[in-house]
């Protein structure tokens, strides 16, 4: 009646001679650093930070001060992003994608407004051959024309197709340029072809790498790694990035400066419509407001719990179920943007961006509980130290903070100063978001969708 | 395509190379390709995939000076003429353009097959480990 093999797994497993496991760094039920504390450090000019989490995997990342935001020509970031881990002068992509797939890692390379960020994910065990293969594709990747032709460039035209198809991600990178002009304001993906055939070419990309990936330019940062062991690596392999940038660029390093305006985009593909206002910069920046994070949180428009509109005024105001509204705090280095993003149906959507606006006119008149309050800021806390926890989110963060001041992004610090939000800032900050000019951006039926001036707000 | 060749054995001697470049000179005049101004890898013959991904992997500039040899070439094939001595192919802007791309598109091939044949072995201190 059982099969065989079933009958008798458990004599089989009696049977079999225990493996030995090799003894363990740290057991799973040993304390943890209970904190999210990165340690810093420096290795011949080159910044690097770990935490040593408890587990048997390492996420090593490689995160440059190369986002859109400081690329002196249009679609340099892209195009430096995917040359990555191509050939370089020591190992062809097919060795490098072989050698990551033998020992079972993930290679990743993303950017966003301001870092460029080349990821790897692998056994703790094969920490040398990864810091190895950044300090290589940092160095010395081959910017082959042929492989920028038949590789790269169909790549960033599928982004840039991508893009277009997306009626979010143009109104979100249209509120960025509404918002802040260029800098942050550059989107992260061309909105045109006119980037990537005008400007772009593999001895220009080359360039941007000598700038990009130079020492100061840079920072190491490990999840789950021994820090001397990471110390001892990045010592070795990273003498072939160049120690100062091959030319100094002052593009988008002055300080960003809020513009705010409306736009409005006409798209068959859906309907979008975003409201953007100044926002909070990074824990590691100047204008760090903690109220601006509970602000999003409060206006919301997602539920963290399930069948459940959630707390959130906008969860609780929005026109339709199927409309979905998200409110984001997005954080950069020397400022943020703190915007709604909604989507659905054309009338749905502008009948939430009547209830957005009203939504902040009720906190800036002091109109919320104190439960509601509560739960923001609970739920901010929480995201928050969420966003720490998860392996990934901390990276890129932490190394930018480490490129531009020289400070890791500590989580708990962070989520101490949300706990110091009161009432009354909350008021303040939202009312000081009414005051300001708002930034608009709609993409869609533009028959249906209101201009700013109708919803009440200055542009 | 790359054939066998050997060049490279005598290149690497000085005293062979000395005997034999004269020897070399006068082969490739006498191979009449240079009197109808074209350049050594125009002799290459493309009907295959690896020439063909060089040819498109070569820069604009040259694609566009290979075509025009090879017409000019045509054109004075036809007619049954040489060309004026004076634009005769000089024996220093003979230079192989397209052979190195050639030869980069075999390692490549060669690798990729290389790594297709690859026989896994466990590292020597994982082996008592179970599983990895």
């Amino acid at each position: 009646m059982f099969p065989r093999s079933t009958a008798c797994r458990g004599a089989q497993r009696a049977l079999r001679p225990r493996a030995v496991l090799p003894p363990q760094r740290r057991g799973l039920a040993a304390p943890a650093s209970g904190s999210f504390q990165y340690q810093a450090g420096d290795a011949k000019g080159v910044k690097f930070a770990s935490r040593d989490l408890a587990g048997q995997t390492t996420t090593l990342a490689l995160v440059a001060r190369a986002g859109t935001r400081y690329q002196p020509l249009p679609g340099l970031t892209e195009g430096l992003e995917k040359f990555a881990f191509r050939s370089t002068e020591r190992r062809s992509t097919l060795r490098i994608v072989r050698e990551s797939e033998l020992l079972g890692a993930e290679l990743n390379a993303y950017h966003s407004r301001e870092n460029l960020v080349l990821e790897a994910k692998f056994l703790r065990d094969d920490l040398p051959y990864f810091v190895e293969l950044l300090g290589e594709v940092a160095s010395s990747t081959k910017f082959l024309p042929h492989v920028y032709n038949e590789e790269v460039l169909p790549l960033i035209h599928l982004a840039h197709k991508a893009f277009l198809a997306s009626p979010t991600d143009m109104a979100v990178n249209s509120v960025h340029s509404l918002a802040f002009h260029r800098g942050l304001g550059v989107p992260t993906a061309s909105s045109s072809t006119t980037p990537y055939t005008k400007y772009l070419d593999p001895a220009t990309i080359e360039h941007y790498s000598k700038i990009a990936f130079a020492k100061s330019n840079f920072a190491i940062v490990a999840n789950g790694a021994e820090h001397g062991e990471l110390s001892k690596w990045v010592n070795q392999f990273f003498d072939g990035v160049p120690a100062a940038p091959a030319e100094e660029t002052s593009v988008g390093t002055a300080q960003s400066k809020y513009y705010g305006g409306e736009e409005r985009i006409a798209h068959s593909g859906g309907n979008a419509f975003v409201i953007g206002f100044p926002g909070s910069s990074s824990f590691t920046g100047n204008s760090y407001k903690p109220e601006i994070a509970v602000l999003a949180s409060l206006i919301g428009g997602e539920s963290s719990i399930k069948w459940s509109s959630g707390f959130s005024i906008l969860g609780n105001a929005k026109a339709s179920p199927s409309t979905q509204v998200k409110t984001t705090s997005a954080i950069y280095s020397d400022a943020g943007l703190l915007y709604t993003t909604i989507t659905g149906s054309a009338s749905h959507v502008a009948e939430t961006a009547k209830a957005a606006v009203a939504a902040i006119q009720k906190i800036a008149g002091g109109q919320i509980t104190k439960e509601d309050l509560q739960k923001a800021k609970a739920a901010a806390k929480f995201k928050e130290l969420e966003y720490g926890q998860d392996v990934k989110a901390g990276l890129e963060l932490t190394g930018a903070g480490l490129v531009h001041g020289s400070k890791a992004y500590q989580i708990d610090e962070v989520a101490k100063a949300v706990d110091g939000v009161t009432e009354a800032a909350l008021k303040a900050a939202a009312k000081s978001l009414l005051e300001n000019k708002a930034s608009v951006s709609a993409v869609g039926d533009l028959f249906v969708l209101p201009f700013a001036e109708d919803l009440g707000l200055k542009v | 395509m790359s054939r066998p060749s050997i060049g490279p054995f005598i290149v690497a001697r000085p005293w062979l190379r000395r005997w034999v470049q004269p020897l070399a000179n006068w082969y490739n005049n006498a191979a009449g390709y240079r009197q109808l101004g074209l350049k050594v890898d125009d002799l290459i013959p493309e009907e295959n995939d690896v020439v063909q991904l060089a040819l498109k992997r070569l820069p604009p500039k040259e694609a566009y000076d290979r075509v025009w040899r090879l017409r000019r070439a045509l054109q004075c094939s036809v007619s049954h003429q040489l060309l004026p001595k004076a634009e005769w192919t000089k024996p220093e802007d003979d230079q192989q353009y397209l052979s190195p791309i050639i030869r980069e598109i075999e390692a490549e091939m060669k690798e990729r097959e290389d790594l297709e044949a690859m026989v896994l072995q466990k590292r020597k201190r994982n082996e008592t480990a179970a599983g990895h």
